[in-house]
């Protein structure tokens, strides 16, 4: 690790970690809301239950804060004397995608340990490793679809906005309902969201089966639509300021 | 004027920059040489925010061209070579300057000497505080050291001294002097005269997004070089028409061009005058004096 990217992470992640205000509600919002609606699931769905959560987990942290930040940040004159700063912006976005990532990690881990607790779920680690591994890549997605939505919305459009996005994904993912609960309607419009995908494949993490093609295409197609919508924005932000 | 070189601190040409329909900046010339202080002058909504922000290379401009030491502003190559100060709203507030500062030395890739900058701007009991519940004038100084902790070759500071107390002021001109003799150049805007004649050696003067005066204060002085001078008279006592002297409610002042021609004549017509004294124009004076000239009545 050179040494810019280096400060880079110690500047994002001290000033997380010193605003409990933030990181303590965002970890264990997952956490407490699998306590509320999923670890009641028994049988065959309780470990996708878990899993579902796992992914919930994810979306908030990458897409919810990360979206909320970026676009704070565009309106902070900090932000603005950080380019003046000699140096590649790109260490700031890998900063930022590596403290989210502590964060995701952190939420993740809370609600699967409440599965484990609560002792409704009996899964080996290989399916925890491999639900890992789906994590990761979820991260990923959410994480540039939260720096898309940052780019084209303002500070305070942000919260509402991403609210407006982010709970109807997750019912629409099927990650607080299971998909055969949805209704057929719904459940036709849930194969296209990312929600659903990233669930699909944490489901065969923990089933053991094989990743569907399909859905590692559709989150494929969210992760290359909003990487060019932050191309789009950022090209014009510039003309524009 | 020195003839400007390709590899000047500061080259600009032309600058013109429009948001929407609104002309902020539309003809700006800006040279700086090395070990050279420039003052960046204007009144509110002049242009020079605006110029400052192409400068460091945050905005492109519409027209015209920038080079910092050669380099496009806002290229990599530029971006090493100078230091700004962060306005002082956003800060991360969570942080020390001492963490501000190593983070910034990072991106520069210097050593970072915390304790000397904290000693330079007046740091050193607040420098492992966290900035949340920082005063104006402690973000004010921390900014300053912000600006030259990557050592820099051209710095721009936007408002250096406001909101300081006089000793943190005199600091400060002292650490822009001592970074100008050693061949820095520096590019400060400011509202404070003085201010600029303390620690400037040339100005540009901006006006509704365009150059209206620029040069060096030695030669603007020469320019116009006029006195003004100050006295009381008695009540119900006017100075003759000749003077145009003017009165401010509890003195008269009168500018000239030559000070002892005019004495002589006030005191040849027995003019009771007391309390009399003479100074150089303030540069405030003689700027809106050429102006005036200028363009003329």
């Amino acid at each position: 690790m050179t040494r810019p990217l280096r400060a880079e992470c110690a500047l994002e992640l001290k000033t997380l970690v010193r605003q409990p205000g933030f990181w303590v509600p965002t970890v264990l919002f997952p956490a407490m809301l699998y306590a509320f609606f999923g670890a009641q699931s028994a049988g065959d769905w309780a470990a996708n239950a878990m899993a579902a959560f796992a992914v919930y987990a994810v979306l908030g942290v990458g897409f919810f804060q990360f979206g909320v930040s970026v676009a704070q940040d565009r309106e902070s004159p900090f932000a603005n004397w950080q380019q003046t700063l000699p140096g590649h912006a790109g260490n700031q976005w890998i900063a930022r995608v590596l403290a989210s990532l502590v964060f995701v990690t952190v939420a993740v881990a809370l609600v699967v340990a409440l599965a484990f607790v609560l002792g409704r779920v009996e899964v080996g680690a290989a399916a925890l490793v491999r639900l890992a591994f789906v994590c990761l890549i979820a991260s990923f997605t959410a994480t540039f679809m939260g720096i898309a939505l940052g780019s084209l919305a303002s500070a305070r459009a942000a919260v509402p906005l991403a609210n407006l996005i982010f709970l109807p994904l997750a019912y629409l993912g099927g990650l607080w309902v299971p998909p055969m609960a949805l209704p057929s309607a719904v459940n036709a419009v849930s194969q296209w969201t990312p929600t659903r995908a990233m669930g699909e494949l944490g489901w065969a993490a923990i089933a053991g089966t094989r990743w569907d093609p399909g859905y590692l295409a559709v989150l494929l197609g969210w992760t290359v639509i909003s990487v060019a919508v932050v191309v789009v924005a950022h090209a014009r932000h510039r003309r524009h300021e | 004027m020195p003839q400007a070189r390709f590899n000047d601190p500061v080259r600009a040409l032309g600058l013109a920059k429009r948001f929407g329909t609104v002309r902020a900046v539309s003809r700006i010339d800006l040279n700086v040489a090395p070990g050279e202080a420039l003052g960046l002058l204007g009144p509110n909504g002049a242009g020079k925010s605006t110029t400052l922000s192409m400068l460091t290379g945050l905005r492109a401009p519409d027209a015209g061209e920038i080079l910092i030491f050669g380099h496009r502003a806002g290229s990599p190559q530029a971006r090493a070579l100078t230091g700004a100060t962060p306005q002082l709203v956003g800060f991360p507030d969570q942080l020390s300057p001492r963490e501000i500062l190593g983070y910034a030395a990072a991106r520069y890739r210097v050593r970072a000497r915390i304790d000397k900058l904290a000693a330079c701007f007046g740091l050193e009991r607040i420098v492992d505080r966290r900035v949340a519940g920082f005063s104006g004038g402690e973000m004010r100084r921390l900014a300053l050291a912000l600006a030259f902790v990557g050592e820099p070759r051209l710095v721009f500071l936007d408002e250096p001294t406001t909101g300081l107390d006089g000793a943190a002021q005199e600091g400060f001109q002292e650490v822009a002097r001592d970074f100008v003799a050693k061949g820095g150049s520096l590019v400060l805007t400011s509202h404070h005269w003085d201010e600029i004649e303390a620690v400037c050696d040339s100005i540009t003067l901006v006006d509704r997004g365009e150059t209206v005066l620029e040069g060096r204060i030695g030669d603007i002085r020469k320019r116009a070089s006029v006195s003004r001078l100050t006295f009381s008279l008695p009540p119900e006592t006017v100075p003759p028409e000749w003077m145009q002297a003017v009165h401010d409610g509890a003195r008269w002042h009168s500018e000239c061009a030559d000070s002892d021609k005019t004495l002589r004549r006030m005191v040849h017509e027995a003019l009771p005058f007391h309390g009399l004294t003479v100074a150089p124009l303030d540069l405030k004076d003689v700027i809106n004096r050429i102006r005036r000239e200028e363009t003329g009545p």
